[in-house]
């Protein structure tokens, strides 16, 4: 808070546009960064730890922001390294048999990555749309944590930012999460984007009494405005988060094409980001989330390079303890979306991330995912750990072979109801048929996943 | 100085994102009793088009658009009192903000430089906008637009607060309301009564254009 309060008096303007935005691209430059399309997932460690080093030095350089003061927030490199020194390679998380460790991956780990599954916070219609996605959700054999949907009406009203609505929301989204989790036998297992539907500080902490249901042992999403702000809202919530113990972690999503410009200023900017998220929000874990402007998502090519380099040069580099969250342009039911899904997942693990999967269709339509994405997610996950970068390069060039022309018009697919039998709680025969093609096509191009469980 | 060189050196200044450059050239035309109109036109609005155009094809980034669209803006602040009432001028102008409740700014910024580039009188209001301040600064402009843009599916529900204070206020007919950002969606606007859903900055500015004239 000092820091908050005392630093460098600045315009929020001035802070983006003349501050950050130029000396990224001055630490592009300087480091001769360079995206190349033809490895997406480059295995060229020298080019990652520039990435790194630039990263480093951007935060020295230019601090963070906070918009309530008007202040930078700056760093020494001496703060920085003395942070990522004590930053955890190791946390808990939920309880019983549930409970597992989330620990530090580096390229080409053979250590499945931690797989945070679920909806990434995207927007559901309904009390039964979140128990039917959480319910499945859960009952993936490679969850370790739940990410829920966000819960958008109570009664039958839409919620509105920091009025009742949102607290009560919040609230049921507490209550909801671990009503589904106890209904499939996984009473344990830790919801980690603690809440999805807490917009403001208010409701995050109003959704935070033990009797609705958060427990010490989930996980706690804060999310960093772009480009390295935060504001007194955000860090009220860090705050709350602390004062009950809760693990912080930071999300973040510079965008490409944003402050931060091309692929390579994106790559440096979400290294920077990761420092900052242990330095101001005390974050023992971070959730980088980039998407691209365009097509607002994380399956293109540049896309699959930031997400890439950014991981190896933070496993490289450090022990944090980093998930990248994911997001498609196709919908459920279609080979597209799988299609993304793995490319993503693919260039996450054998960089030494773990995941949080996902954002569907741009995550942006109420319902328009099911637990299905989330586990084929999984499964190409753990397929993938151990597996060496210059062989997934080769992967994620087929799988972007069948996807890359069709960004800008991709399928919507189907909704939540239209493809998964919430009864049977198990995909529609139409997407079950999709879902064996997809997982043929994936040993034809190298890539065995587990046999399907469902008849 | 000659009409050609100050009309490009209005050029040169939005090229290079270059604010005071854009200031000193709009003066030099009014100093050199240039008609403002023309200035505009042929100074600034070509390459401004040309920057939203590299923009779209992600050839320069949302920096870059954004320090030219104040370079654009510093040279307007001279130039549009100076174009006589009546004459043509903007295209129409559009009042735009990120909703209350919301301090999600990149959306908005986009659309905001890209309606610069499109020819359009931009009022930005910024992030957090309260439903109120939306209505009373389109009324005080004349603004035949009002766009509101929302990233969260927990703020979004204040796009239709605006619409329901301006059919509660009688004044519906007189702004196109245009609601735009990461959750709505164009049967969410169908919904709420909008005018329209911009999914990309560019539909946005489409849009814009279909009501530039009024609703």
């Amino acid at each position: 808070m000092h820091k908050a309060l005392e630093g460098k008096p600045m315009s929020e303007t001035d802070y983006q546009l003349r501050s950050f935005a130029p000396k990224v691209q001055e630490k592009v430059r300087e480091y001769k960064i360079k995206f190349d399309p033809g490895n997406p997932i480059p295995s060229d460690n020298s080019l990652v730890d520039d990435i790194f080093q630039a990263g480093m030095e951007l935060l020295i350089d230019v601090g963070a922001f906070c918009t309530d003061t008007g202040r930078v927030i700056s760093f020494t490199e001496k703060e920085i390294k003395e942070a990522l020194k004590n930053a955890p390679s190791k946390l808990h998380f939920g309880e019983g048999k549930d409970r597992k460790h989330l620990v530090a991956r580096k390229p080409e780990d053979k250590t499945p990555p931690w797989c945070l599954l679920g909806a990434g916070g995207g927007p559901c219609s309904s009390d039964r749309s979140f128990l039917t996605l959480v319910e499945g959700y859960a009952e993936i054999p490679e969850t370790n944590a739940i990410t829920t949907p966000a819960i958008t009406r109570v009664g039958g009203m839409r919620v509105r930012p920091a009025s009742p609505l949102e607290v009560l929301a919040a609230q049921r989204n507490a209550v909801l999460a671990r009503e589904a989790c106890n209904r499939v036998g996984r009473q344990g297992i830790p919801i980690m984007n603690s809440l999805a539907t807490a917009e403001s500080d208010i409701a995050f902490a109003a959704a935070l009494h033990p009797k609705f249901g958060m427990r010490q042992s989930d996980g706690y999403m804060i999310c960093c405005m772009d480009p390295m702000k935060v504001d007194f809202a955000r860090l009220n919530k860090v705050t709350v988060a602390l004062s009950m113990g809760g693990a912080i972690g930071m999300c973040f999503g510079p965008m490409l094409g944003g402050y931060a410009g091309g692929p390579e200023g994106t790559a440096v900017s979400n290294v920077a980001h990761h420092m900052m998220g242990i330095l101001t929000y005390q974050s023992s874990w971070l959730l980088p989330f980039t998407i691209h402007l365009r097509y607002v998502a994380s399956s293109s090519r540049d896309m699959l390079w930031v997400i890439s380099t950014m991981g190896q040069a933070i496993s490289r580099n450090t022990h944090l303890l980093s998930l990248n969250l994911n997001y498609t342009t196709a919908g459920p039911c279609t080979p597209m979306c799988l299609y993304e899904t793995s490319a993503s997942v693919t260039a996450a693990v054998v960089s030494g991330l773990s995941i949080e999967s996902l954002g569907v269709a741009t995550n942006k339509h109420e319902d328009r995912t099911t637990p299905v994405e989330p586990r084929i997610s999984a499964e190409v996950g753990h397929a993938v750990a151990g597996m060496k970068r210059s062989d997934a390069n080769e992967l994620v060039k087929k799988l972007l072979a069948k996807y890359e022309s069709k960004l800008t018009g991709p399928p919507m697919g189907k909704s939540l109801y239209e493809c998964w039998d919430a009864d049977g709680r198990k995909p529609s025969k139409e997407y079950q048929g999709v879902i064996k093609r997809y997982k043929t096509e994936m040993a034809r191009l190298g890539l065995e996943l587990k046999p399907e469980m469902y008849r | 100085m000659s009409e050609d060189k100050i009309l490009k050196n209005l050029q040169k200044a939005v090229l290079e994102y270059d604010s005071s450059a854009a200031k000193n050239a709009a003066k030099a035309a009014i100093a050199a009793k240039m008609d403002p109109l023309k200035a505009i036109e042929k100074g600034l609005v070509p390459s401004i088009e040309t920057i939203g155009e590299k923009f779209e094809k992600m050839e320069i980034y949302l920096p870059e658009l954004m320090l030219a669209a104040d370079a654009m803006r510093s040279a307007l602040v001279l130039l549009l009192p100076l174009i006589p009432k009546g004459s043509k001028g903007a295209k129409a102008t559009v009042v735009i903000g990120t909703v209350q409740g919301d301090v999600h700014e990149i959306g908005k910024n986009i659309v905001s430089s890209m309606l610069m580039a499109g020819g359009f009188n931009v009022i930005d209001l910024g992030v957090d906008v309260k439903t109120i301040t939306f209505v009373e600064e389109a009324k005080k402009a004349n603004a035949n637009i009002i766009g509101a843009s929302a990233l969260m599916s927990s703020t979004i529900g204040s796009q239709k607060d605006i619409i329901d204070l301006l059919v509660s206020q009688g004044s519906r007919k007189k702004h196109a309301v245009l609601v735009g950002g990461g959750p709505t969606t164009k049967e969410w606007a169908k919904e709420i009564g909008a005018d329209g859903c911009g999914m990309t900055a560019v539909e946005a500015v489409k849009l814009a254009g279909k009501f530039a004239k009024g609703r």
